[in-house]
């Protein structure tokens, strides 16, 4: 490893210690500076004082808010993220466990899916720029990043489940095939295949397609434009001028040379789409009732579960965070010319 | 003498310049507009059709009055009533010699009104009675005593011999044997203002879906405005000066934005918005937080380069103070960029609050709004299409104009897409 890659890298971790840090911050101060008293609502009206005063004490919300705000900072970089207030306190991190699989085998399918629709429409609107089929490309990548998500979904579910019965409606997987399913990694998919358990597989993949497609589709009408605007730009640099004076094929221009170029600020770009992309999923997993982080945050919520709500905006701050960093990584090795 | 030196650079410039170039300097302001259309093609179409239906959408928001027939809150109607459908209109019958009553004239406590035990009819009365109570004064209540018979003919029989003074049928029912009662006659429909139906059906509690998206539009457009215009205000003058200040402000205040623009919006909105409560004021600080690090990205970034610029660099020299250089030298330059992510803004901004309300952390329950009514609609997926179809349809149609709008600008006024 060079010395300018490992001084990029080391730079880069170490700024991405301090993004977390502002958001866990924001999150604390957030659920306790304004207005509702969590232990309240959580309790409800007709319990005593003295019990919600006991139940603070226990918590540790009697203290002064600076020692609560470094406790919380040490538990966060501990990974450790206390028990949650409903359900029993039951442990955060088992209940995450649990939820972060269905959430990454919801998104992968679907940034999957973003990627190509985004990738080879922008590409060709970029290259037929300014006649029709790129109005219509525009168009149409408009018209999907406006349409609501869950909105989307319901169609999906009325047209592909309701009235013409192809996909299951919501959930993970038949509900009478998981009460056999012996799930080590809660990943289904995964699961299905290292047990050889066949139609658990089918189930499980079934049941994904609409939730991904529906994410993958509300998604990529952003992607085509990203992709395209920065196609257009380098389809006017000298090189592709240069390579077009030789003579080569203008397809071949476009989809190797031109595309190749593109591919490391089209990284980028989905990196960032990685953080619309877990927004995106918190209304997809309600919509499909999928049993994932997003859903969960949402129930905890309205729970107003607040340990629970705030230990889950600390995960999804440090998975975005890590996805982050792990592009920046990827580039610096790929693109040399990213190091500093 | 000096027309000969005017004309011919003029002359040189014409041979270069396209035709459509000199046109565009001939004309006014509202010509050239048109004329633009020649070189822009379909964006200029895109930005005049949003432009188009955004200013009908203002209108509908400002004045939803004008559109809507029905209250968005009240009880209009049946439940779940598909589009387009007549509401099975319930008539009351009474003696001939009483003349044309309605409900009203016969609703005290003391009258009584029959209809046939078990049929629609028992609703549809409590439903006209409920809408006159609601439009009633102070003081006065309609309050029928409700008499219930096995048989239509029990009924109508009762009403001969003046034991009650009207009768609840359907008027198909009636047909076959009213005429055997001549002292009877249909006195009035049930209610008076059924007879306008519902163009998009009505919801699970009998309001007009209609009217609720006409109110709703205003909804949206208050929270989508406002919010990117609270952003707006906080986000451009921050990214202005953090970009000509420079320095461990500028570094402190790009680290912020960077970590609050990489985390995932909706995720921020519902936190804020779970903690401040519902209410529309709420919803508009959860959401207006979202988009400021947008405007300050790229208002910084426009401000780094164009601090650079001679005629800046001229301004300071002369002594010009900072914030005439900022005001007068600095943002012209950005003005265009923060029209285009205003735009853009709005409708991204529409789209969350609808998210928000889907998931239960925007309005008051009874508001009529567009994200409410499609999360009350979820539950009658199988049953009610047009409960989530139409909602759904309005946010993407509003949320598509701005984006439309928006994205056609940049496009336009992009300096690094123009043609070389």
């Amino acid at each position: 490893m060079s010395n300018s890659l490992r001084r990029y890298l080391i730079t880069r971790v170490l700024m991405t210690i301090p993004m977390v840090l502002i958001l866990v911050t924001m999150i604390f101060f957030i659920m306790r500076v304004l207005p509702g008293d969590p232990i309240r609502s959580q309790l409800g009206p007709r319990v005593s004082e003295e019990q919600a005063d006991a139940l603070r004490e226990r918590l540790g919300l009697n203290r002064p808010l600076i020692v609560q705000y470094v406790d919380f900072i040490g538990d966060m970089v501990t990974f450790n993220f206390g028990t949650a207030l409903t359900q029993g306190e039951r442990p955060i991190k088992d209940e995450l466990g649990e939820r972060l699989p269905a959430t990454i085998e919801l998104t992968i399918p679907a940034i999957t899916i973003t990627a190509i629709i985004g990738i080879f429409s922008g590409a060709y609107a970029a290259k037929n720029r300014k006649k029709p089929i790129d109005y219509i490309i525009r168009l149409l990548s408009i018209v999907m990043s406006s349409i609501p998500i869950f909105f989307m979904g319901l169609v999906f579910q009325i047209l592909f489940s309701v009235r013409i019965p192809i996909f299951p409606l919501s959930g993970r997987m038949d509900t009478l095939m998981l009460t056999t399913f012996d799930s080590p990694t809660n990943f289904y998919v995964i699961d299905a295949i290292i047990t050889r358990n066949w139609p658990a597989l089918w189930s499980a993949v079934t049941h994904l397609i609409m939730p991904s497609v529906t994410l993958g589709l509300a998604l990529s009408g952003v992607f085509v434009r990203l992709t395209r605007v920065n196609m257009i730009e380098m389809l006017q640099s000298d090189f592709i001028t240069a390579g077009r004076a030789r003579g080569i094929a203008e397809n071949r221009l476009v989809y190797k040379h031109a595309l190749r170029n593109t591919f490391i600020p089209i990284l980028t770009m989905l990196g960032l789409q990685f953080a619309i992309l877990l927004a995106g999923a918190v209304l997809t997993e309600t919509t499909f009732s999928l049993p994932g982080v997003g859903r969960y945050l949402v129930d905890r919520i309205q729970l107003r579960d607040y340990t629970a709500v705030q230990s889950t905006i600390a995960v999804f701050a440090m998975f975005v965070a890590g996805v982050s960093l792990l592009m920046d990584i990827l580039y610096a090795f790929v693109d040399p010319r990213i190091r500093y | 003498m000096k027309n000969e030196i005017d004309i011919n650079p003029t002359q040189e410039a014409q041979a270069e310049t396209p035709e459509w170039l000199l046109d565009l300097d001939k004309v006014g302001f509202v010509r050239r507009l048109f004329l633009a259309r020649k070189w822009y093609g379909g964006d200029w179409w895109f930005v005049a059709i949003s432009a188009v239906f955004l200013l009908f959408f203002i209108i509908v928001g400002i004045f939803p009055q004008w559109f809507a027939p029905y209250d968005p809150s009240a009880e209009v109607g049946p439940s779940l009533l598909a589009p387009g459908v007549a509401p099975s209109s319930y008539v009351l019958v009474a003696p001939i010699e009483s003349g044309n009553i309605t409900v009203k004239d016969i609703g005290d406590k003391t009258n009584n009104i029959g209809f046939v035990i078990g049929s629609p009819a028992s609703q549809s009365l409590r439903e006209a009675t409920d809408a006159l109570n609601d439009s009633a004064p102070e003081g006065v209540r309609y309050q029928p005593r409700q008499m219930r018979y096995e048989t239509l003919e029990e009924g109508l029989d009762a009403l001969a011999a003046g034991e009650i003074d009207g009768f609840v049928a359907s008027p198909d029912e009636l047909s076959e044997v009213l005429d055997k009662y001549p002292t009877l006659q249909i006195a009035n429909t049930l209610r008076e203002d059924a007879s306008k139906g519902f163009v998009m059906g009505t919801n699970q509690i009998g309001q007009d879906v209609f009217s609720r998206i006409i109110w709703g539009t205003r909804i949206a457009l208050i929270v989508g405005l406002s919010s990117a215009m609270i952003s707006l205000v906080i986000g451009v003058p921050l990214g202005l000066i953090s970009g000509f200040v420079g320095g461990p402000l500028d570094r402190v205040l790009t680290l912020i934005m960077d970590s609050l623009y990489s985390f995932p919006g909706l995720i921020l909105a519902i936190a804020i918005a779970a903690v401040l409560g519902a209410g529309i004021g709420n919803i508009i600080v959860s959401i207006a937080v979202l988009y400021i690090p947008t405007y300050y990205r790229i208002v910084r970034g426009q401000t780094l380069s164009v601090k650079k610029e001679l005629y800046v660099e001229a301004a300071r020299s002369l002594g010009t103070s900072w914030t005439k250089i900022l005001t007068k030298y600095i943002f012209p330059n950005v003005i265009p960029s923060v029209v285009i992510i205003f735009s853009v803004n709005v409708g991204d901004a529409i789209l969350t609050e609808a998210g928000l309300s889907f998931l239960g952390f925007g309005l008051p329950p009874d508001t009529p709004d567009w994200g409410i009514d499609l999360a009350r609609g979820q539950d009658y997926v199988r049953r009610a299409w047009w409960l989530i179809s139409y909602p759904g349809l309005m946010v993407s149609i509003v949320t598509l104009s701005f984006s439309m709008l928006g994205e056609s600008l940049s496009e336009i006024l992009n300096p690094k897409l123009t043609d070389r």
